[in-house]
């Protein structure tokens, strides 16, 4: 409550506001705006007199504004609605996917390539096509997946489009005297507008007049009940005060007439909503890795090919060669397809999210949530039901416990007490809520009823205990009622009795516990009245007491069989001026009420925990409910006290308790907009239990920003509007499915369709999942590099015929490796990952240094050995045996050699010889799929045994077959000589790099035996990744 | 903490002084990690050795395992020119000497001072004959004798008379030879069929014929004509089979020399040459194959 007093030096003149806003900005202006929306709302006119404010809009409380007054305000301040978020153009969507990640090398490639083959068409008569083959086959590459992942994303984001509800709102206003109903949009400052139960409120009023109007704040402030509206300012605040009604929150019921005072944007929620849009979001950790993990492989692409580049100049190759190695090594180096693998490994993550719940907007959101250390939830409708039910019952001096599971699970307790049945009674009969006609056959809890929360949550609890309320309201019927007023805090009802026999009324009254009290001589125990003593009055206080400090809205009941005397048959109650008796009562019981939590988060919150999550509870709600709830899902765990606690348990001041003893704390709003930048941190990082409570949307921002300086990955949950700043400026938004407002799903990156804290916990699972598997696919992926780089190296340097070509290159990274490389996604976890530590973003890096050590330096190593044996198996076999091959490569790559001697003195044309240069180009290529196959085995798991983790990834087996049927068929099919330059292999070189796979395998399998034996030893320090 | 990462972070990253690393490791740490790397790689490279060694007790000394690429065989010139190109200025001996100077080189092993040791040598007559089959490739006998060509078997185009090959006086030499297959055994042309009508005169038995004319339609009458020098003008068969280089090293392939006696001048000329044998294939993309075709270009201004 306290922060918005902060607001007092920002309490400007709306007039003065509008000068602010004018439409020339300065550069720097903007920021400066930002901050400005990051303080509280500058409104005034609750403070003002309604005679005020109709002079400051020069409106007529009657008559409403002038048509043309109002068409001039409409120019003025624009049409009354949120300006929607800018969003970037498709195009420049569409050119950040051409020509982000690996697309610049590539298309610096195919640049490359094109120059090189105009440089070939500018001297030569007959240029070979082989470099313009190349630089088209690049630039459809990089089109393609660029296509690719452009189409992937738009496809998440339009799932947000199911969201949007374009129905028009319409708002009835009064201008010139006459009520006309007009599109929202066109209400402006000033106007006199009526609002009705139901209604959305078009824009920011200041009430003038209302019959019980009741407004629902919730998606404003987090509060969950309805508040009523009146003429009177109450509070200074302007989000507490009783006058002011807020643009798109709900008009519940009664009746209301006000005054605009603000329209559009600069209303509370459109600088919500503009603060929203306005944060800037970091990159998703996810992101930054692929980032760091380009940077790397970039890194290693550019000076390899510089080196070579400038080493072939040194050796004295012509530009145009040079120009062509650097080609091929950039070719060879950048894992063409390793983004698109990427992007269908999370596409699939998201979809199997989907059917957990999770909806997930932004692709690269699945991962965030796995990196999550620290999750702020908020506490409505996430972690409790958002339904007030009845938890505790006090009758017979006794605490009775009700049921507040969502599906009845729970203990009952005893419900044969005639006090039971009296208290049941009362709370039936002095009640106004209903249930919607037409849900006979809807279990009670789901259905709808008409009536505030507390009258809703009694009529559900007696439906369910005693059978139908409505039965029991026919055969007792209604003869009077005063409804709930705040001066007299208590509701009564006179009724006749089912027994038709006695003519007596019935008084049933309900109420503030303590105002009850007030007016009971007697008391209700075991069904007999007896006199209410001290003892009993001292143990109601203590009941009282006890049910209040588990934060739950308590509410007494009395009632009184009025004496036939003086109430005959007939008699008229008139409720206005009260004829009848209002005390010497006798009182039943008390029941108390909260919004439960929901069955499945307490354990949701354990598991949290256990996989080092902290859970931090952020709620504008009471701290008293906050702790309350926050105890019952073990958000503060058993044991753990607040300092608050301690002092009480010690019976010492507050000032007295070192705050480091509490592992707890709860924080209230007020107290929060006194902390310093420090003092924040402080309390962020030394305690392992926080509950926010009263907070304000700004604070839930600031709370975030805190966690996020201290290093931790932060998700929000949230369903409100209030919350939508800080699900923008969390590293992973959740919103509500079904209770969260538009402005909030806009806002986040991910939506749990079913409002459970508990699919977090899957999504933290999922994402911890993914990242894993991840790292192996990416590890499969880059070993197949080395056997690609080495065979350029070699020959550039010793001058051997070329082993693997450019296209063949491209075969294996957007052909063969790509199904086994998307099936290690499908890869089972290989320990409990929800037992561990949340990744540490600045350590655990998506590719370190042991993953590259592993992939290149050890496997891909070996692999590229299995390749270049298969080359020398082939040109031996075909007469070049391997001490004849260094130093070939002029003459081998000179056309007008014919007559080329081989180590059997056989003489070979350009052409024949060349025949066997690709045919051990597709042997090579067969080879690497060979080594692959071991390669994808072993990198199933980075821990375990392959014979522990099992082969049950289907999607892993077909992708063995797949990329193997895809080798022979590219090898084997006719037409493929000319398309690919590929030729049909013999048999037996398939087996050429055999035991290379099966060296693979068993390297790698000692390797990690080796890990699992020494734990934290030399070899998993050195090539755990 | 991330912020002071940004200053010195990189200079600390080469060599931090406090814990004494050098790239993010101690000096142990460095001796471990290259230490294995070498036993690594060092195992790898034995691994590798071993293969190879396996690979090559697996292949004959005498004949590779597959001959499907090289077989049926090349025919290449000699001089051997860029994109088969012969162009010259008549008058410009400069433009011509790489030329004679190639032709000079390549009969340099025909000389017949090179081939009188009895021990390598022997006569296998002037005019065509049978193959002479000399043992199989695997029996012990060992090195096999080779049989004499003398360069004097060209004619004109041996460059004993005429230094310059003809290139001087615009009638240009080429000589032609089939490409060396191990154990190969060219079939001369067993029907006239497939050879083009001016060609079958020189259809004789034991030898395997090779005709050259025009490749253009346009160019036709151009040529004049072309002389073939040599055994039978052809490949005569008594120089095959080939028994490889190793059991054949003193092995000279029969050679036809062409002289182009009449060329139009100062106009590109193509001319195609082909021989025709039973087992003689032409292939599309292999323009060397059974066959070749060259662009003369004589200008004699």
């Amino acid at each position: 409550i306290g922060f918005y007093g902060r607001s007092d030096s920002y309490r400007v003149a709306t007039t003065q506001d509008k000068d602010d806003r004018s439409p020339k900005k300065k550069k720097g202006a903007k920021e400066k705006e930002m901050d400005d929306l990051k303080k509280e709302v500058p409104i005034t006119e609750h403070k003002m007199s309604i005679e005020e404010v109709c002079r400051k809009y020069q409106t007529d409380i009657v008559q409403g504004l002038t048509n043309a007054k109002a068409a001039e305000y409409l120019i003025r301040d624009g049409p009354n609605a949120l300006t929607p978020p800018p969003t970037t153009p498709e195009w420049i969507k569409f050119c950040r996917q051409l020509f982000g990640g690996f697309s610049v090398l590539l298309w610096t490639g195919a640049i490359l390539c094109f120059l090189a083959y105009a440089i070939q068409a500018a001297t030569e008569d007959d240029p070979a096509g082989d470099n313009l083959y190349l630089g088209i086959v690049l630039t459809a590459v990089v089109v393609i997946t660029g296509c690719f992942s452009y189409f992937q994303e738009a496809k998440s984001s339009k799932i947000m489009e199911s969201f949007k509800n374009m129905v028009p709102q319409q708002a009835l206003v009064i201008r010139e005297g006459e009520k006309v109903q007009i599109n929202a949009e066109e209400v402006v400052g000033g106007d006199l507008v009526e609002v009705k139960g139901g209604d959305r409120i078009p824009a920011d009023i200041r009430v003038v007049s209302a019959h019980g109007c009741k407004v629902d704040n919730s998606s404003l402030t987090g509060e969950s009940e309805p508040q009523s509206r009146s003429p009177d300012c109450t509070h200074d605040n302007p989000l507490e005060t009783r006058n002011l009604a807020f643009f798109s929150t709900n008009c519940v019921e009664g009746t209301a007439r006000g005054i605009v005072i603000c329209t559009g944007d600069r209303t509370v929620m459109g600088r919500i909503a503009t603060l929203t849009s306005g944060l800037e979001t970091g990159k998703t950790p996810i992101a930054k890795e692929i980032e760091h993990f380009i940077h790397i492989i970039t890194g290693v692409a550019v000076f390899l090919g510089l080196t070579f580049f400038i080493l072939a100049i040194i050796l004295g190759y012509s530009w145009l060669e040079a120009v062509i190695f650097l080609i091929g090594i950039i070719v060879a180096n950048v894992p063409e397809g390793l983004l698109a693998t990427v992007t269908v490994c999370l596409t699939l993550t998201a979809k199997r999210m989907a059917k957990k719940n999770c909806l997930v907007k932004n692709l690269e959101a699945v991962e965030t949530l796995g990196s999550t250390s620290t999750i702020c939830s908020d506490k409505t409708g996430t972690l409790t039901q958002n339904r007030m039910t009845v938890a505790h019952m006090w009758f017979d001096n006794q605490i009775h416990e009700a049921d507040t599971t969502e599906d009845q699970s729970g203990a009952s307790f005893d419900k044969s007490s005639v006090t039971w049945l009296s208290l049941a009674r009362v709370a039936a009969l002095c009640n106004r809520a209903q249930f919607k006609a037409g849900q006979d056959q809807l279990p009670i809890l789901k259905r709808d009823v008409a009536g505030d929360a507390s009258e809703s949550a009694l009529l559900k609890c007696i439906e369910l205990s005693c059978g139908a309320v409505r039965a029991m309201r026919d055969k007792n019927k209604k003869v009077a009622e005063i409804p709930f007023n705040s001066t007299n805090k208590y509701q009564l009802s006179v009724h006749e009795t089912e027994d038709l026999n006695d003519n007596r009324y019935l008084l049933v009254m309900k109420g503030a516990p303590e105002r009850i009290l007030d007016r009971c001589s007697t008391i209700l125990i075991q069904g007999k009245e007896q006199p209410m003593d001290e003892e009993l009055k001292e143990s109601f206080q203590n009941a009282y007491m006890e049910l209040g400090g588990l934060g739950e809205r308590v509410l007494g009941f009395c009632h009184v069989m009025m004496p036939e005397d003086q109430y005959p048959k007939g008699f008229a109650f008139d409720t206005d001026d009260v004829n009848f008796q209002t005390d010497n009562l006798c009182f039943v019981g008390l029941m108390s009420m909260i919004d439960p939590p929901r069955a499945a988060v307490p354990d949701a919150v354990g598991k949290c925990r256990s996989a080092g999550i902290k859970v931090i509870m952020v709620t504008g709600d009471h701290p008293i409910t906050a702790k309350a709830i926050a105890k019952g899902v073990g958000i503060i765990s058993e044991g753990n006290e607040t300092v608050e606690d301690i002092a009480a348990r010690l019976n010492i001041p507050v000032s007295q308790v070192n705050p480091r003893d509490a592992k707890a704390c709860v924080i209230h709003g007020t107290d929060l907009k006194d902390l310093s930048q420090d003092q924040m941190d402080d309390i962020l990082r030394n305690h392992t239990e926080i509950v926010f409570a009263r907070t304000s949307p700004q604070q839930k921002l600031i709370i975030v920003e805190g966690c996020q300086r201290l290093g931790a990955i932060v998700a929000v949950t949230g369903d409100g509007v209030n919350d939508s700043p800080a699900l923008k400026k969390a590293d992973i938004g959740v919103a509500m499915g079904i209770s969260g407002s538009d402005v909030s799903k806009q806002a986040a990156d991910m939506i749990l369709l079913d409002d459970n804290f508990a699919s977090i916990v899957t999504g933290v699972e999922e994402g911890r999942l993914i990242f894993d598997n991840l790292k192996k696919s990416i590890a499969y992926t880059l070993t197949s590099n080395i056997p690609e780089i080495t065979p350029f190296l070699l020959f550039i340097i010793v001058n051997i015929p070329l082993p693997l070509g450019t296209i063949t290159i491209l075969c294996i990274d957007l052909g063969t490796d790509m199904v086994p490389a998307i099936s290690l996604a499908y890869e089972a976890a290989e320990s409990d990952i929800m037992k561990r530590q949340p990744r540490n973003p600045f350590r655990d890096k998506l590719v370190n240094e042991r993953l590259i050590s592993i992939a290149y330096g050890q496997i891909g190593m070996i692999q590229a050995l299995g390749g270049f044996f298969a080359y020398f198996v082939i040109l031996a076999e075909n007469g070049f045996l391997p001490t004849q091959l260094v130093g070939i490569r002029l003459n081998w790559d000179d056309r007008s050699v014919n007559d080329l001697e081989d180590s059997y003195g056989q003489q070979w044309t350009y052409e024949q010889r060349k025949i066997v240069e690709f045919t051990c180009h597709t042997a090579f290529f067969v080879s690497i799929v060979v080594v692959q196959w071991a390669d994808v085995i072993v990198c199933k798991t980075r821990r375990n045994s392959v014979f522990q983790q099992g082969m049950r990834n289907k999607i892993l087996i077909f992708g063995l077959f797949e990329e193997t049927a895809l080798a022979a068929f590219l090898s084997y099919c006719p037409g493929m000589d000319v398309a690919l330059r590929m030729y049909p292999l013999k048999p037996s070189w398939w087996f050429c790099a055999f035991p290379y796979s099966f060296l693979i395998f068993v390297y790698d399998e000692v390797r990690k035996l080796l890990i699992r034996r020494n734990p934290g030893g030399w070899v998993e320090r050195e090539t755990y990744y | 903490m991330p912020s002071n990462k940004d200053d010195g972070g990189w200079k600390k990253f080469l060599w931090d002084s406090e814990k004494g690393e050098l790239l993010g490791r101690t000096g142990g740490s460095w001796f471990k990690i290259i230490a294995f790397y070498i036993v690594f790689y060092g195992c790898l490279a034995g691994i590798f050795i071993g293969t190879i060694q396996a690979l090559l007790l697996t292949v004959s000394n005498y004949k590779p395992t597959w001959q499907d690429r090289v077989a049926p065989p090349g025919l290449s010139h000699t001089p051997r020119s860029e994109k088969s190109e012969v162009f010259y200025n008549r008058n410009d001996p400069e433009t011509y000497l790489p030329y004679t100077k190639a032709l000079r080189n390549f009969l340099a092993k025909y000389g017949e001072e090179l081939q009188r040791d009895q021990m390598k040598f022997e006569d296998c007559g002037v005019d065509p004959a049978e193959y002479k089959n000399r043992g199989d490739l695997e029996s012990d006998i060992g090195i096999r004798k080779a049989c004499r060509f003398s360069r004097s078997l060209m004619g004109p185009c041996s460059g004993t008379e005429d230094p310059d090959f003809g290139f001087k006086d615009g009638t240009p030499c080429l000589i032609v030879k089939l490409n060396r297959v191990v154990n190969f055994l060219p079939k001369p042309p067993s029907s006239n069929e497939s050879i083009p009508e001016e060609a079958q005169p020189k259809v004789q038995p034991n030898v395997v014929p090779i005709y050259c004319t025009n490749k253009r339609e346009e160019d036709a009458g151009k040529i004049g004509e072309i002389k073939y020098y040599g055994i039978g003008a052809g490949f005569p068969l008594q120089y095959y089979p080939y028994y490889g280089k190793l059991l054949h090293p003193h092995y000279l392939q029969p050679l036809v020399a062409l002289q182009f006696t009449n060329l139009t001048m100062n106009t590109d000329l193509r001319i195609e040459c082909k021989v025709f044998g039973d087992n003689i294939m032409y292939s599309d993309k292999d323009r060397y194959q059974g066959r070749f075709d060259v662009k003369f270009s004589i200008t004699s201004l």
